[in-house]
């Protein structure tokens, strides 16, 4: 049995963004785990590509900085 | 071969090759590899029913009655012949054959056939996720027997130097000829393809292949519907 070492220890989380019109602000409609950010691009069109996005844009998450988190006060 | 024999090949390979990947739904190695066979597989499958649309326009129809009876009568390429046992041949068929049927179909794109210019565009914007998907695990490293047998295969399938697609590039009805779809696909995999020799007079010009054989029964049969009556309530053949 082949072991795929970029599926676990490699691998990172991408938050996925999306948006139907111009009009509304782009929000999160899910994540992705993928080791580079080719297979993440390919990953997140093929998850979420069931609604007619006019943009989609993905995230490290990692790179997405917190002010607060529930529970604490900002 | 025609122009019309051409996209048949790429109608015949998108067919198969959208098969094998839908096949690999539940089998690749993290979930969202499975949805990308999945999503890559019903593309693959569509684009082929586009290209399949494009024959009579081009004013000639290849398909013949045999298609219903031969398998080898389908003119996909060997490496579609059996379902794929690894990773592996996923990997490679997804790097190296799907890119060269998208060089292919941008070689129609930019030549002058108008029909082939408008409706196998869109299809270029979708194969871009293929692309990453394939190049991305090319990159991860697999092993050299499937990636040499995809090599082969589409330097095969891209045909002679002097054969009938160099003379469509040469009447500006495609836009590149077969050394230059070669080129194209090691420039976008950023690698060299392994020295590979091909015995042209071994080649077939209808199946765009030098080996035999075909696809396998149970993939024919599903094709061909003829699967689908296995399943079917006992009483529906007497019905229909």
């Amino acid at each position: 049995m082949t072991s795929y070492k970029r599926v676990s220890g490699d691998a990172v989380e991408y938050e996925v963004f999306a948006r139907k019109t111009r009009a509304e602000p782009l929000h999160q409609v899910g994540s992705v785990v993928a080791p580079d950010d080719d297979l993440a691009i390919a990953y997140a069109r093929a998850t979420y590509d069931e609604e007619r996005w006019c943009e989609m844009a993905i995230v490290r998450k990692e790179h997405v900085i917190e002010l607060w988190q529930p529970g604490e006060t900002s | 071969m025609s122009l019309s024999e051409l996209v048949l090949s790429i109608a015949d390979n998108k067919q198969m090759l959208g098969l094998r990947y839908a096949e690999w739904a539940t089998r690749a190695p993290s979930l969202e590899a499975d949805i990308a066979a999945a999503a890559m597989g019903l593309d693959d499958l569509g684009h082929s029913r586009v290209l399949y649309g494009c024959l009579e326009p081009l004013g000639e129809d290849p398909r013949g009655p045999d298609r219903e009876s031969d398998p080898a009568s389908l003119r996909a390429l060997p490496y579609f012949d059996e379902p794929w046992t690894q990773w592996a041949q996923f990997v490679a068929a997804n790097a190296i054959l799907d890119t060269a049927f998208t060089a292919m179909i941008e070689s129609c794109v930019n030549g002058s056939v108008e029909v082939l210019q408008h409706r196998l565009r869109k299809m270029l914007m979708e194969e871009r996720y293929h692309f990453l998907h394939g190049r991305s695990w090319l990159k991860s490293g697999i092993s050299a027997e499937p990636l040499e047998g995809a090599w082969r295969e589409a330097i095969e399938w891209f045909g002679p130097p002097d054969g009938e697609v160099a003379v469509l590039h040469g009447e500006g009805k495609l836009s590149l000829g077969p050394k230059e779809l070669h080129a194209r696909i090691e420039e976008q995999l950023e690698m060299r393809s392994p020295d590979i020799k091909v015995d042209w007079k071994r080649w077939d010009p209808i199946r765009r292949r030098t080996k035999p054989g075909a696809i396998d029964e149970h993939t024919f049969g599903m094709l061909r519907g003829l699967e689908e009556k296995r399943f079917a309530p006992s009483g529906a053949a007497k019905e229909a």
